[in-house]
């Protein structure tokens, strides 16, 4: 599944080798080795101007003549103009690489491909190193704009990841960096500016203005990147300041824009992205979520790992607990996908109430006063990892349905600003780490998202390097990624109290208008 | 409401050129049916959808002026039918009744001294309605003159007889009175007269079938300086009617209606009078006659008015001013929050829960919550000096230690250093305050 | 062009609630109240049955108020320390269609009542008139928790509407007024949101629907009243557009919230600008109140006896059935 490309891109790699064979200079037939060359790649490529590098000119002199006028080409194709980006003499059957990335504010996902085959060599994926300047992206917003050389550390510390990764792709499938000539990067608005070293500063603070929407490609040289020093770094054009390149990337994986059905699009991360719209037309907004289904800012949460519990069974009469983790181990914490289940089910046993409120009055020692207030135990000590109680506090609820509200009320607010009713959503594509594993049921139990029949949802995983990689294989799927970029209406959700008052509607399990949740069945 | 946003957008060019000023055609659509731009704005409609989006592009009620100056009234020009969805714009003129038999200059100079200041507001009654009672032109005309001459306000001339009205309207003329009225059996040459003069014109009609024939008709006439009276005076019947002119204006688009409407109010008591006012108001009058002009009167009525009229979209927020929770001394502590209403109230019941009085200042953040706050650049070290300074808190505690939200422990630091106040942290969640007050604060 | 009347066509209506019980409902009551079953807002009878009209209550307290306006003395001065002698006044004098006694007294600031005293109180007054009865606390949780479920029961059967239920605190009551078959409001701080989980929470608790009145806590005018009116004319479209959770009738103290404020109070002497004082509160609160009445309030709850017949009468005129 993953090695086809969307529906409607054949493979036509943005970059890719030609082989040339030019005639040899005479002395009446005299234009020069760089004439020649863009003469005989014209006739080759349907392309307007040709750009070489300096670096790569000073090869081709040599490079021409050791292959006696038999050269290898590797061009990169982008937005109506070629690019050499690398020379070989003779006519060369080295393998040329391209890599895809999506740069996360928490984790950096490298996809090595082969270019020529499509195939996926490789895939890798860690920790971003920009964490150690905080979790979100505002710290290190703040840390790049007001600490002296915050932005060379912010900068730095994003090339060391996704260096460490290359490294680690090249090696899984023993290849040579050298051969390594494009990179499409994905991410939002703040990762890209810190990949290239752009300063966030703007994107903050009002009226949020990033310093460029769209970025022109570089050189990987430029940025320290191990790969072929000429190879071509492209990134995505973001829509606004917090609906960036890896929504447009995802957009296009999605196909949403060629098709009649009006699709709903959602990237659960910590911003809670969503695209909402059909072939004629798009509408964006960033709901602000929070990491909360990451585990961010819950007491005992956690990523989706070894040791996360991610079912939970509550008996109705006794509210005796039966987890189940990822990897069958002693849990260690909670991951968004348990959390979610979690809430449902401590509402389904009565457990809380539908405001979030734990029902103390309750006869089970599970429910008990802590130092965040009431809690009530998930886990006792004994059969943790921890040897600590896992325990979810009547907080770390409540920041739940900040996050599961805010994401509800993004997509009512999209709906309410083209006065469609949710019914009209003919698909919905959930992507994003977590994404994969959300219980749908549970999801519309708690009033995370519209209760539609659950064979409208999909997931879609990683959606951002996905795009990234179809980007870099079908120069027709580059180009309508930034024609997507254009076509999107950006809602801002922070002007009017329309996103408020849902907002706040949506604070409650499922929401305070019920027949919105017609499937949700009434329980005690 | 006509179109929405998706209908009008189905007639652009969806070329995304931005040369309307919006990044896309959805969002001048958009921004269209919400009645925030105007088709022109883009220049490469075709004239087909011109034509489709005309009337989505026309307000659905006229704006009709009286008067002149700048004590003119402006009546219409409403798109809403609930001020929560947005605001309503013109404020309902409040016309006095004055008939030409009694002493017009005395009453007009009365009337004139009609003004009332309330919460630094200045409150004024806005019209003079003379009403013909005598049945003399010349008689009319007179006290059409007095009251010209007695006030800057605009007035409206109540005569049905087109003689009568011709006679006193063309004196004043200059003034833009509303003549009121035309009917069935005076309309054509009411509507001469109104056009000759440039005045305003009301119509009377019978019902309200009846109204909507006799606006066409006036308008086939050539004219559209209009106000509407569907005849009826009876409380429940006037509802009815002046809600049916609304709604068909706004929904339907049904243009006999795309006008303001007024009312007359019945009652010979004045108390009567101001609550049956109340109803026409609260309920889309663009004007009422009235008899009552005592200033008790009047006041609930103006003041009703100013709340009405207010805009429902402002953020939610509560003023940026301290509260002292419970019996303060100038021991108690001082707590910091935004002036996000959500935040505020839920800080304050907890606060006062924790039964341990003390001070809350809410930073001006335009309404944020505390974390979106900070992420925005909002409340900062330098916010939370400004809202000590502005709200003078060093003289009204003897400390200067203050609490900051747990979320945005990260500020303690730069808000030491721009206030000079020692920072304690609070907790992250404000249901931990009772406990904290109790730990830090408490005897 | 010819004119066709636009006419909603609304999904649902606005539930009923019936307050009091007759002896053969196993109450003592004279007649009962019914309010709310709108099918159309307010008062637009041309598109929807509007089945029962609002209701005006006057607001007696459990002891002599100290800072009532001069201008009750007149009204209520004889009856202040007697709130059975209060209410049949309010009754027969002055027309209420049912009374409205606010347990004052038991505030521990003020009197510190019993809750036993206060269940007297209400008993008191129940005997002396035969109208529906609704009775609110003094306002501070703790005691209204101890006084309110004590008066549920002495009174049970009574089929009495009691108040408030509140966001952080109903439990209490939602238990006592499902044990002892009362009717209650549910009040929220001008807010939807929290005005419909509320309900929710309370019906959740299985107090049926048609047990509960909404109090979506309004302002005097000059005082936010636009909020409260905005929020009752919300609430009201929700309920007609199928909301159940909003299909509830509303109450309304408008002559609590208007005694308040500085217009209904201050002298001419004070503010020669504003003309005469009592005509001028009464004034204040009859606009309040036919405001909200525009917005779907259906029990209002008046302090003035002359604000009350002048909202009585427009009630009236209000009822006559319209058409387009
Ligand atoms: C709703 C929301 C919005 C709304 C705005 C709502 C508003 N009026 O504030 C919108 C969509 C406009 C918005 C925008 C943004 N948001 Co926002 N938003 C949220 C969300 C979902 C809920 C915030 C909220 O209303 N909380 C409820 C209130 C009551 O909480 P509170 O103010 O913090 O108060 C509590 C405590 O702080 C404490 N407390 C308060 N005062 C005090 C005082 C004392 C003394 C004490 C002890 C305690 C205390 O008690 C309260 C209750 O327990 C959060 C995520 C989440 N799940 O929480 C993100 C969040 C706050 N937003 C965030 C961001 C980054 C933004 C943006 C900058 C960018 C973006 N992502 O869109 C913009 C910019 C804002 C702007 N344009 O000005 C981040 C914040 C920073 C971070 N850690 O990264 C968050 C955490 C989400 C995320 N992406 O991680 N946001
Ligand atoms: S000017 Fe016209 S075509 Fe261009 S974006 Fe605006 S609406 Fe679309």
């Amino acid at each position: 599944q993953d090695e086809g490309l969307a529906e409607g891109y054949a493979i036509k790699p943005v970059c890719r080798k030609v082989k040339l064979s030019l005639t040899e200079p005479t002395l009446t037939e005299n234009v020069s080795d760089w004439n020649r060359l863009q003469a005989a790649l014209r006739s080759e490529l349907d392309c307007g101007e040709i750009h070489i590098a300096l670096p790569v000119l000073r090869e081709l002199a040599e490079t021409l003549r050791a292959g006696d006028w038999d050269v290898t080409v590797t061009v990169a194709q982008l937005n109506g103009c070629a690019e050499v980006v690398h020379l070989e003499p003779g006519h060369s059957d080295r393998k040329s690489f391209g890599l895809a990335v999506d740069i996360g504010t928490t984790t950096v996902v490298v996809y090595l491909i082969d270019l020529d085959s499509g195939l996926t060599l490789g895939k890798k994926g860690t920790y971003n190193k920009q964490a150690r300047y905080g979790d979100d992206v505002i710290t290190r917003m703040i840390h790049a704009s007001d600490k002296k050389g915050g932005l060379q550390d912010l900068h730095k510390a994003v090339i060391d990841t996704i260096n460490q990764l290359i490294d680690e792709v090249l090696e899984q499938s023993q290849a040579s960096g050298d051969d390594v000539h494009m990179a499409m990067v994905a991410g939002n608005s703040t990762m890209t500016h810190l990949f290239l070293g752009l300063t966030p500063k703007y994107i903050r603070l009002e009226p949020y203005i990033p310093l460029a929407a769209e970025t022109p490609p570089v050189r990987a040289e430029e940025l320290g990147l191990n790969i072929n020093p000429t190879a071509f770094v492209a990134t995505f054009a973001s829509v606004a300041s917090y609906v960036g390149g890896d929504i447009v990337s995802g957009t296009l994986v999605t196909n949403m824009a060629q098709s009649d059905e009006i699709t709903l699009f959602i990237d659960i991360g910590t911003n809670g992205e969503m695209v909402l719209g059909n072939r004629d037309w798009l509408m964006t907004a960033a709901c602000s979520a929070g990491p909360a289904f990451e585990g961010g800012g819950i007491t005992f949460g956690m990523r989706a790992m070894k040791g996360a519990i991610e079912y939970v069974e509550i008996d109705a009469d006794t509210y005796e607990v039966k987890v189940s983790t990822i990897g069958k181990m002693k849990p260690m914490g909670i991951c968004g996908s348990g959390l979610i289940d979690c809430l449902a089910k401590l509402r389904e046993v009565g457990l809380i109430d539908r405001a979030g409120k734990i029902q103390t009055d309750l006869d089970t020692p599970r429910i008990r006063q802590g130092d965040d207030g009431w809690e009530f135990v998930l886990v006792f000590g004994e059969e943790t990892e921890c040897n600590k109680d896992i325990i979810i506090t009547e907080n770390d609820i409540k920041n739940l349905l900040r996050a599961k509200g805010a994401v509800y009320a993004g997509i009512r607010s999209m709906l309410k600003a083209v006065q469609l009713d949710e019914e009209v959503i003919e698909k919905v594509l959930i992507a994003g780490g977590f994404g994969n594993f959300i219980n749908i049921r549970d999801a519309i139990s708690i009033g995370l998202l519209p209760d539609l029949p659950p064979e409208k949802y999909r997931f879609i995983g990683n959606s951002s390097v996905k795009g990234a990689r179809l980007s870099l294989l079908s120069q027709d799927a580059y180009h309508e990624a930034q024609e997507l970029g254009k076509k999107m209406t950006y809602l801002e959700l922070s002007v009017g109290n329309d996103f408020m008052d849902e907002f706040m509607s949506a604070l409650f399990i499922p929401h305070t208008d019920m027949t919105l949740f017609p499937s949700v069945t009434n329980l005690k | 409401m006509g179109l929405t946003g998706l209908e009008i957008f189905k007639q652009l060019p969806k070329t995304n050129t931005g040369d309307c000023g919006f990044p896309t055609c959805l969002a001048f659509a958009m921004a269209l049916a919400a009645g925030k731009t105007s088709l022109d704005k883009c220049p490469h409609v075709s004239e087909e959808a011109k034509e489709a989006l005309g009337a989505a592009a026309a307000p659905p009620i006229k704006l009709v002026k009286v008067g002149t100056g700048d004590h003119a009234v402006e009546m219409g020009d409403e798109t809403e039918l609930f001020r929560h969805d947005k605001r309503f714009y013109h404020p309902t003129a409040l016309a006095v009744l004055i008939e030409d038999t009694e002493d017009v200059a005395a009453r007009v100079a009365a009337f004139d001294e009609l003004e009332f200041d309330r919460v630094g507001l200045h409150f004024v009654t806005d019209m003079v309605a003379l009403q013909c009672t005598s049945g003399d032109g010349a008689k009319f005309k007179a006290a059409a003159e007095a009251v010209a001459a007695g006030t800057q306000k605009p007035f409206v001339l109540i005569c049905e007889d087109v003689a009568a009205m011709e006679t006193a309207a063309t004196a004043v003329a200059d003034k833009k009175p509303l003549l009121y009225a035309a009917t069935n059996d005076n309309y054509e040459a009411m509507t001469e007269l109104a056009k000759k003069l440039e005045c305003p014109l009301a119509v009377k009609g019978n019902g309200l079938a009846d109204l909507a024939d006799l606006v066409e008709k006036i308008t086939k006439l050539g004219y559209k300086e209009l106000v509407l009276d569907s005849g009826n005076r009876e409380t429940s019947q006037v509802l009815a009617d002046l809600t049916q002119i609304r709604r068909s204006a706004v929904r339907k688009r049904f243009r006999p209606f795309g006008y303001p409407a007024m009312a007359f109010t019945t009652k010979d008591d004045p108390m009567e009078e101001v609550v049956q006012a109340g109803v026409y108001l609260s309920k889309y009058a663009g004007m009422i006659v009235l008899k009552a002009s005592k200033k008790e009167e009047i006041l609930p009525l103006v003041s009703w008015r100013q709340n009405l009229f207010t805009d429902p979209q402002k953020p939610i927020q509560v003023e940026a001013k301290a509260v002292a929770v419970g019996d303060v001394t100038p021991d108690s502590p001082v707590y910091i929050t935004t002036n996000f209403s959500l935040t505020y109230y839920i800080v304050e019941g907890e606060v006062e829960g924790s039964k341990v009085p003390a001070w809350i200042v809410p930073v001006n953040t335009d309404g944020i919550s505390v974390l979106t706050a900070w992420a925005a650049g909002k409340l900062t070290g330098d916010s939370i000096n400004k809202a000590l300074k502005e709200n003078d808190m060093e003289s009204k505690v003897n400390h200067k230690t203050l609490v900051l939200p747990g979320y945005v422990a990260v500020l303690s630091g730069s808000t030491e250093e721009e206030t000079g106040w020692k920072v304690i942290v609070g907790p992250r969640e404000a249901a931990g305050i009772g406990k904290f007050a109790k730990d830090n604060f408490g005897k | 062009m010819a004119f066709n009347a636009v006419k909603e066509k609304y999904r649902s209506k606005v539930g009923e609630v019936t307050l009091g019980a007759t002896k053969e409902q196993g109450g003592t009551r004279g007649y009962t109240i019914t309010v709310g079953g709108e099918g159309a807002l307010p008062f637009l009878h041309f598109e929807g049955e509007i089945p029962n009209r609002p209701v005006v209550a006057l607001e007696v307290w459990d002891h002599a108020p100290a800072d009532w306006n001069a201008c009750f003395d007149s009204y209520f001065g004889d009856v202040y320390n007697d709130a059975a002698a209060w209410a049949k006044k309010c009754v027969e004098e002055y027309g209420a269609d049912l009374i409205v006694l606010r347990l004052k007294g038991a505030d521990p600031d003020i009197n510190d009542a019993s809750p036993e005293d206060c269940a007297k109180v209400v008993k008191d007054v129940l005997a002396a008139v035969e109208c529906p009865l609704v009775v609110l606390g003094c306002g501070k949780e703790e005691k209204d928790n101890q006084v309110l479920p004590v008066v549920a029961e002495e009174t049970s059967g009574e089929n009495l509407l009691i108040g408030v239920a509140e966001q952080e605190n109903y439990k209490s009551l939602t238990a006592a007024c499902m044990v002892h078959k009362h009717n209650i409001i549910a009040q929220s701080p001008i807010d939807i949101n929290i005005c419909k989980q509320l309900n929710i929470l309370i019906t959740e608790m299985n107090l049926p629907d048609d047990r509960i009145v909404i109090d979506p806590t309004i302002a005097a005018l000059g005082y936010g009243l636009e909020y409260g009116y905005s929020i009752m004319e919300r609430a009201r479209n929700g309920a007609l557009q199928g909301d159940k959770m909003l299909g509830l009738p509303m109450i309304g103290n408008v002559g609590f919230e208007v005694w308040r404020t500085k217009e209904a109070n201050a002298s001419v002497e004070d503010f020669p600008a504003w003309g005469e004082q009592e005509p001028r509160g009464i004034l204040w609160e009859a606009t309040t109140a036919t405001a909200l009445l525009q917005a779907g309030m259906d029990i209002v709850v008046m302090r003035h006896p002359k604000a009350a017949s002048l909202i009585k009468q427009n009630i009236e005129e209000l009822m006559v059935a319209n058409e387009v």
